[in-house]
């Protein structure tokens, strides 16, 4: 691969300011079950590329999945990008690289036959529909996929990557009546095979909590002093605030980098936000980004400043930055875009029990079942929630939607908890099109004062 | 192609393959002006074979040898489901819907960028005369397909495709106000006029000039055809023949019962010229029709592909659709047309003293 790549860059380097190839072959198995059927099983592989020119500040981008013509690709992503192209071109300066980076896997699901695969699942199926007979039906998705990567650009980069995935999502629908409840847990991981082996405490999870969620009452909605536990407390970060943090939606937005502005204050001094792509083995990981930059630990919010902020080669160089290793592309159809990695808050010093106490009447929201955000507005339904009540927690309650403005509620994160949990599901980040990538994201439990809960 | 689905039947019972290559082709245009042209040349396959009576299948984009895609979608058979079908011997538009469906339009074909840059300018300039204050996103696109369909038993067809859309949308800030305005054309040939696009994009703006707040309370909504797609998704969705044979819709057996308004009349109709859905045949080998869904508030059919309808005892409908070259067929809406009424928009605003327009 790297001849054919470097020989089509060498051919037509002195017509644009910037090209570069990125190929990728991947191998993809999904497995279905719903209720006690085995819905879909599915093997599937992909070959395809890329070609991104930058000529005078445009870009012109050809995917394919031919590869027989790529000097024709090439020579048409030069020719639209000229169109385009108005001004000066502007990349962040990196030093080239060349490296193949290949994966040890904790048993290689490329080895583990169909009819093992399906087994499991078939298994962890049968655990969510027998643990209940409330439980009226299921839902299991499995995925794993295998995909290699190889990029080279006119700079002289050349680096092959290896990017395993595998996913599992479990649903468990409870039923009594016509009250009808849903819950879900989902897995995901880079390591192996392995892991996948050793989740069936989240099938009997997601029954679990679907059947709770059938005895408890709506919220009443309110203004509470609320508590979010480690899964909610990263989604909240990662899609309220994470996504205000990607520049190229920020060098474009005058309001929005107005209320961005480093150096303000965004919360108390507890209060540490950062987004680290080279943490081995998570699923935002990844030794290169898709601009073959190296990634590395950013921090967002330091000591409750807002301090950096994520960048492609572009973005840094037009706002003056240095590149943060955070241009990620879902696979070869789509050009990199500044998109977060592994996003978490740092540890604070309050244990669980310390943040609980005094609440005399709150909630605990645990997990994440959907939500959306407008710039700097929120909304998030909690998977599950229960009330505080004279710093305990009591009984289970439902329809928990959180909703507020990001700025007001980060100052008003009042406790830091010291029990960080990364999540890693098997679902990803969403944004331009390109879903689902994989990140995780991650907090320890944070105690927030005046958040408005919405019941029905 | 043929000679290996030949062979391929001395492995498994049958096998049938579908092919899809496309060029796709957004100008898109952020803030006013031109921003990125990212083309999309596209390939895919996807086996489905019947092997030993059950469903097996695969796919690929790219280089993948017919053998290897063979051997996986033999391998998924094992765990597929009982086939109720087998791959139609014959595919030919008959019956009294024999008419030619016209898809292709070589003009679209032959579009160039510089043209495709030129209409979009176009479109911002219009708006842009209305009020210069707004920021204006607007992609042209231009999409060409080419489908091939073939089986062990026989059946063929293929069929090129070709569609031609401008989309636009609108922010206007003034002080904490935001209006966004969404709209789109979009047509198999090469006809869109840029005036109907933005003249409602203008409308709109106009519509939005003075903002009032609603007291919560009981009045009359016009849903404009944009938005009435909220209201009849439901019934859409329980109508899917898969949805009733897993008894999950809650129409399952309220066929020919009056359950709307007299004024409710759903199609979905695989026929009309140059419409997005449009085809000769659905992603199987089904004729398409013109099938009539809902008829004056009462259901007439469920819509099915060749395995559902088997399952059920019924025939396919012709709307076996796939999501791309990487799935199955499933049951699917080609163009879903609500019959018209009488009644303008313009009388049904007059008629309202106090009432509310979803767009």
């Amino acid at each position: 691969m790297r001849e054919i790549l470097e020989k089509v860059l060498g051919d037509k380097k002195n017509k644009a300011d910037y090209i570069e190839i990125r190929t990728e072959k991947k191998e993809v198995t999904t497995i279905h079950f719903q209720g006690k059927k085995l819905e879909k099983i599915n093997c599937s592989q992909q070959t395809g590329g890329n070609v991104r020119a930058l000529v005078k500040g445009g870009w012109g981008f050809v995917s394919f999945n031919q590869f027989d013509d790529l000097e024709e690709k090439v020579r048409e992503a030069i020719e639209v990008a000229s169109l385009i192209g108005k001004e000066e071109s502007k990349l962040a300066v990196i030093s080239p690289v060349v490296e193949i980076i290949n994966r040890k896997l904790d048993k290689d699901f490329r080895q583990v036959s169909l009819r093992e695969k399906k087994n499991l699942m078939e298994n962890y199926n049968s655990i969510i529909m027998k643990s209940n007979p409330l439980i009226q039906s299921s839902n299991v998705i499995y995925t794993d996929r295998f995909s290699t990567t190889y990029f080279a650009n006119s700079e002289g980069s050349y680096i092959e990557q290896e990017k395993p995935f595998l996913g599992a999502r479990f649903t468990a629908i409870a039923r009594e009546g016509d009250n009808v409840q849903l819950a879900s847990e989902s897995v995901g991981t880079i390591k192996g095979f392995k892991t996948m082996e050793r989740i069936s405490t989240k099938a009997q999870k997601a029954a679990f909590r679907a059947v709770n969620l059938l005895k408890a009452q709506p919220v009443e909605g309110g203004e509470y002093t609320v508590i979010l536990d480690q899964t909610l407390g990263g989604v909240f970060i990662h899609e309220a605030f994470g996504h205000l943090s990607e520049s190229d939606f920020l060098y474009e937005d005058e309001r929005m980098s107005g209320l961005m502005k480093l150096g303000k204050k965004f919360g108390s001094p507890k209060l540490n936000v950062v987004d680290d792509g080279s943490i081995p083995d998570l699923l935002g990981s990844a030794k290169y980004d898709d601009e073959g930059v190296g990634t590395k630990k950013n921090y967002l919010i330091k000591e409750g400043i807002l301090t950096g902020r994520l960048h492609s080669r572009e973005t840094a160089a037009k706002m003056g930055e240095e590149p943060t290793g955070n241009a990620r592309a879902l696979d070869y159809r789509f050009k990199p875009i500044v998109r977060m990695t592994n996003t978490y808050i740092k540890n604070g010093d309050t244990p669980f029990k310390d943040l609980l106490s005094g609440i005399k009447k709150g909630i605990y929201a645990k997990d994440c079942y959907g939500g959306m955000t407008t710039f700097e507005m929120f909304t998030f339904s909690a998977g599950e929630g229960f009330m505080i009540r004279d710093g305990e927690i009591a009984e289970p309650v439902k329809d928990v939607v959180l909703s507020g403005n990001l700025f007001t509620t980060l100052l008003n994160i009042e406790g830091v908890g010291n029990d960080l949990k990364m999540i890693e599901t098997g679902g990803g980040c969403g944004k331009a099109g390109q879903s689902p990538l994989p990140v995780s994201f991650g907090s320890p439990h944070l105690r927030i004062k005046k958040v408005i809960v919405g019941g029905r | 192609m043929e000679k290996l689905l030949q062979q391929a039947s001395k492995k498994v019972d049958s096998a049938e393959l579908f092919r899809v290559k496309s060029k796709t082709v957004p100008v898109n245009f952020e803030v006013n002006r031109l921003k990125s042209i990212d083309i999309s040349e596209s390939e895919g396959k996807a086996l489905r074979v019947i092997n030993k009576g059950r469903i097996g299948f695969s796919s690929s984009t790219g280089s993948e040898g017919f053998d290897s895609m063979l051997e996986k979608a033999a391998a998924t058979s094992e765990f597929g489901s009982e086939a109720s079908f087998d791959f139609p011997r014959e595919i030919k538009r008959g019956g009294e819907e024999r008419k030619n469906i016209n898809i292709y339009d070589k003009k679209v074909e032959d579009k160039s960028i510089e043209e495709m840059v030129k209409i979009g300018e176009g479109i911002i300039e219009k708006v842009g005369d209305f009020n210069r204050k707004l920021r204006c996103d607007v992609t042209i696109v231009k999409d060409c397909n080419e489908i091939e369909y073939f089986n062990s038993r026989g059946g063929n067809f293929s069929y090129n495709k070709t569609a031609f859309a401008y989309s636009m949308m609108v922010q206007q800030i003034e002080n904490q106000d935001m209006l966004i305005i969404y709209s789109s054309i979009e047509s198999g040939k090469d006809n869109l006029e840029l005036e109907e696009l933005t003249s409602e994009i203008i409308e709109n703006l106009k519509w939005g000039d003075k903002i009032v707040s609603v007291e919560s309370g009981k009045m009359p909504v016009i849903f404009t055809p944009k938005a009435v797609l909220v209201l009849i998704l439901p019934i859409i969705s329980g109508l899917n023949g898969k949805m009733v044979l897993k008894k999950i819709s809650p129409l399952v057996a309220q066929k020919n019962k009056k359950l709307w308004s007299d004024l409710l009349t759903l199609y979905s109709d695989g026929t009309i010229d140059f419409a997005t859905g449009s085809a000769p045949f659905d992603d199987e080998g089904e004729e398409m029709k013109r099938v009539p869904l809902v008829k004056k508030g009462k259901i007439k059919n469920f819509y099915y592909d060749l395995q559902t309808a088997g399952i059920a005892g019924a025939e396919s409908t012709g709307n076996g659709l796939r999501a791309g070259s990487q799935s199955e067929p499933a049951p699917g809406i080609s163009n879903l047309v609500m019959e018209e009424g009488k009644i303008s928009f313009s009388e049904m605003v007059k008629d309202i003293s106090e009432g509310i327009v979803i767009d």
